[in-house]
Formats: C-alpha cells, structure tokens, sequence
C-alpha cells in the first residue's frame, strides 16, 4: 500500500463529558475514494466534524501530507486543504447559485471564474439556475450547490456528509455519477454514506465505524453482506 | 394644534435618525453574534465620554478627538468579544447576554467614578442656529444630524451591497457554519463586527451628547432606544432598525405633545410591549423568536 496522504491515529473526540470516538485509526491514500459507514449515532459525522476541527479532538493525530492538523480551528484547517461538505449543506440561504459558489474560493484564492466554468461543467442544471436564490431550490440542486462550494475551494481532501441524504432516488444517481467524476479526477475523498448500494458503487474502500472506533475497512468489492452485518449487529 | 404638526415630525425624524443610528450599530453586532449587547448602551456613551476627554481633556480639535474615539470604543468592542465573550461562546445563549450587561454596568461604574456628579454640555463643534420655512424651524443640529446619519448610512448601504467584503459579511450573517466551511475565521469577523458596531455607536453617542445632556446614564436611555426601534423595525433586520429607529422618534414626539410629556419617557418601554404582544416580529423581521 503506498504511502498514506491522510493518517488518523487514536483519535478521540466527543460533546461534554460524553466520548463520541474512543480512538478512532484511518488511512487515506491521495486520490483515494473512502466510504465511512456505520449505524445512526455511531459518530460518522462527528469524525468528519473532527477532521475539519469544528469538534475539538481530545487526543490523538491527524496528519494530511505529513503535517499535524489535531486541535487547529477549522479556518486553519480549511487552509491546509480539508474542505467539508456538511449533512446540513450549511449554505448561503438569501444567495443566489453563483454568489454561494463564488464564496467558496473566497479565501483560498485562484481564478474563480476559471473555478466556475468548471463546476458549471460538472452541474449544468447549475448553470442554468446561476441566479437563483438557494433557499427556493429542492434538496438535490441543493446538495449539488454543496459539492460545488466545497470544489470552488479546490480541496486536498473532501469530505462529503451524506451526500444522497433525504434526496429522491433520481437525485442519488446523479449525486453517485458526481462523485464518481470526482474520483477520476482524482479528487481524495471520505464520504459518509447511508446509501449502501451507492457507497459500494463509487468509493475504493469501505469503513464500518462503530463504539467510537473502526471495526472494518475492506475494499469495496468485498462482501456485502458482512459489512451489513458490522454496522448494524 | 395640528399646524404644529410639520415641526413635530421635523424634529421626531432629526432624533429618529439618531435611534436609527444606534439601532442599527446594535443590529450589527446581534446579526454577527446573534447576542444582544445589553452593555452597547453604555458603550455609546463611553464614546460620547471619549470625545469629551480627547477634546477639552487633552485640548485636541474636534475631529482628531472624534477619530480617536471612534478608534478607541472600536478597540472596546473588538477586545470585549475576543477577551470576554469568545471564551464562554459554546456556553449558554443567556451568559452571553449576563456577560454583556455586565460589561455595560463596568463600563457605567467606571464613568460614576469620575463623572458621576456633574452633567456635562459638550460644545458643538459648529454654530447652532435655527432656519424658519414658514412656521417650521430647522435647527443646524438637525440637518447635522441628520446629514450624517444619511450619509452613514450610505456608506454602509454601500459596503454591504456593493463590496466583495459586504458579500462576505452577509454570507457570514446568514450562516454562520457555512461561513467556517469557507474557511473564514468566523471568531475573528465576530470582533470584527463587534468592534464596528460599538465604533458606529459611539458616533451616534458623540451626537447624542450635542442634544442632551451627558451623564453616566445616557447608556440606559440609549439602549432603551435603540432596543425599541430594533423590535418595531424588526429584530435583526438592518433596514428594520433604521425605518424603526426614525417611527420611535416621530412617535416619541407625536405622544409627547399631542398626550402627555411623560411620553417622552416611556415610548420607548411602550413600543417593545406592544409590538411584542402584537407583532412580535417587528415591520420588516422574519423570525419571531429573539434569541437572547
Ligand atoms: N453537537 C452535539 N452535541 C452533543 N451531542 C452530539 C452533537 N452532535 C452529535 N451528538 C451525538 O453524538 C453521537 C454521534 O452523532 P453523529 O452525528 O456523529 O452520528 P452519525 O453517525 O453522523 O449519525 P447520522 O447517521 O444520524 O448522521 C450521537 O449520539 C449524537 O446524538
Ligand atoms: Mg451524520
């Protein structure tokens, strides 16, 4: 296995007194598509909110290309490349298509317009709608509107927070087709992902978290159902 | 009495246009931090104090005392977010409200030290005069103030609609999270906004002092005021607190005369109960609920 390009060691994080992750370990290898499974409440999203600092970790490292990120505010962890597209979109509301992507590379600089045309490229129903106030938008262009803030940021890695959550099936497939352009671009990923049927369809690799730490990672041409089994039995 | 109507309005729009003024620096600072500032009051008369001091204190010309005053309750805002309110920001909503009152009350006490027993008539830096338009007067404290607040105003309007910064500060408005996940310093903007608000207060407070008197309790009257015209105009909305701001003083003088004096008082206790009871999210607000 080559080098790791993210490494997470003994990482433990959680809420008050309550532990969330009790040592959590994961490798990423660059240009690698990680899926992070795991039941409701098993602390997907609170690794991902740890990896991007909007949760504090408690101990442990997290490394991305060598350089120690653990306990730095998001913004400076923004600022190494770790951009997160949350479960709640957290979007610009008030703001059109454009204004909210155009906010992505706000702070980390390069050619916006170039930036642009390329996301247009990828979400043409984005383009389409460029003027369009978000808030009136359904949860699927919403989520594309997500995915392409956080390109606009040009990522080293991203992380996608159940990205076919709540959206219609038809949704999900464009959603599976996006992240799989993604991946051949070679864009390092972790996404969390619900959607069994979607996780094994486009990532490299499957982890089953659970009890605050990583039970399983296996390729993702493996057994389905023995990952079933880790997540929910 | 109704031919005094014109000269009422007249002269509720001039105070008006001050209430807008701290209206809205108040708004700046509740839109970024969703915390109302229960010491920015206070705050506003500091900076009335700052003048003061730099002026006759240290003999400075008046815009120099202006400049480094507003410079000054800039720093005091700013410092009052990172040092004082940063820390406990994760804690519950109602701290951060205690805290703030808190800091207004210091800043209160601190004034009685030195002040507490005279009442000061700050020169105006310009002659007052008074210019007749029939049987309607117009002061030059009214076409100053209101001069100023309009082009204030502007300047803002400018700023937040037409500069890639407005843009940023807006989105910050709207979420904060998605903010963050842009990567900007969202704690940072925080006193940033704080140490605007209070700066554009405390011009609002140098006015103020020009047309009544200055005392150690300008802040509570100030915060009363400018508390009123946020929730007729709408907490939180930025036009809101200005439309707000100019109604409270038309009304304030309208009951004033027309009523009883002791209007003048209580308008400003009156409109937040009212409003509340019956339109609880103000002319232009979206969100009925005040987060405290
Ligand atoms: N801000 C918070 N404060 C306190 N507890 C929280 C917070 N966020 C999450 N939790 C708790 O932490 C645990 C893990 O939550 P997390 O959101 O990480 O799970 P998840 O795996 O992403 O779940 P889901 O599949 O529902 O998105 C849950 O028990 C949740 O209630
Ligand atoms: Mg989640």
């Amino acid at each position: 296995m080559p080098d790791a390009f993210l490494t997470v060691r003994g990482i433990e994080a959680g809420y008050g007194g309550r532990q969330i992750l009790s040592g959590v370990d994961l490798d990423v290898v660059a240009g690698e598509a990680v899926a992070l499974l795991g039941a409701n409440g098993s602390g997907k999203s609170t690794l991902l909110n740890t990896l991007s600092g909007f949760v504090r970790s408690r101990r442990g490292s997290i490394r991305l290309g060598g350089e120690e990120l653990a306990g730095l505010s998001p913004h400076r962890i923004f600022r190494h490349g770790i951009v997160q597209v949350s479960q709640a979109r957290d979007l610009f509301p008030e703001m059109s298509v454009e204004e909210n992507l155009r906010l992505g590379a706000w702070t980390r600089g390069g050619d916006a317009t170039r930036l642009l045309q390329s996301v247009y490229a990828s979400f043409p129903r984005l383009a389409e709608r460029r003027t369009q106030t978000v808030q009136l938008m359904s949860g699927g262009e919403q989520q594309m509107v997500a995915i392409g803030r956080a390109l606009m940021s040009q990522p080293r890695l991203l992380l996608l927070d159940e990205p076919s959550g709540g959206l219609a099936p038809a949704f999900v497939s464009e959603i599976a087709s996006i992240v799989t352009s993604l991946k051949r671009r070679h864009v390092t990923m972790v996404m969390v992902e619900q959607n069994l049927r979607l996780a094994l369809a486009v990532a490299d690799r499957i982890v089953v978290l659970r009890d605050g730490v990583v039970v399983q990672q296996q390729s993702a041409g493996g057994d389905e159902e023995q990952i079933v089994r880790q997540i929910y039995l | 009495m109704l031919t005094l109507l014109p000269q009422l309005l007249i002269s509720g729009i001039s105070t008006g246009m001050l209430y807008a003024l701290i209206a809205l620096s108040m708004t700046v600072v509740y839109r970024a931090t969703t915390v109302v500032n229960f010491g920015h009051g206070d705050m506003v008369a500091a900076g009335a104090y700052a003048v003061f001091v730099f002026g006759l204190g240290f003999g400075l010309p008046f815009l120099v005392a202006l400049a480094l005053a507003i410079v000054l309750l800039f720093a005091v805002g700013f410092a009052t977010q990172r040092l004082l309110l940063q820390p406990i920001v994760g804690g519950p909503h109602l701290s951060l409200a205690m805290m703030a009152l808190a800091i207004g009350y210091t800043l209160r006490g601190v004034l009685r030290l030195e002040w507490g027993n005279e009442t000061i008539n700050p020169q105006r830096p310009y002659l007052q005069d008074a210019y007749m338009f029939g049987n309607v007067v117009i002061t030059t404290d009214d076409v100053v103030i209101c001069g100023i607040v309009l082009l204030l105003l502007v300047v803002l309007f400018l700023l937040f609609q037409a500069t890639p910064l407005g843009k940023v500060i807006q989105a910050t408005f709207q979420s904060q999270r998605g903010a963050a996940l842009v990567g900007i310093n969202v704690p940072l903007f925080h006193a940033f906004m704080w140490g605007g608000g209070t700066a554009l207060g405390a011009i609002g407070g140098v006015m103020l002092s020009m047309i009544a008197p200055l005392t150690p309790d300008l802040g509570q009257w100030t915060l009363v005021q400018g508390f009123a015209a946020m929730t007729l105009g709408g907490f939180g909305s930025l036009g809101g607190a200005v439309v707000g701001g100019i109604l409270l003083g038309i009304i304030q003088k309208l009951l004033g005369f027309y009523l009883n004096t002791v209007f003048i008082e209580i308008t400003g206790y009156l409109v937040p109960i009212v409003v509340l009871l019956l339109r609880p999210q103000g002319l232009f607000g979206r969100r009925a609920a005040v987060r405290v």
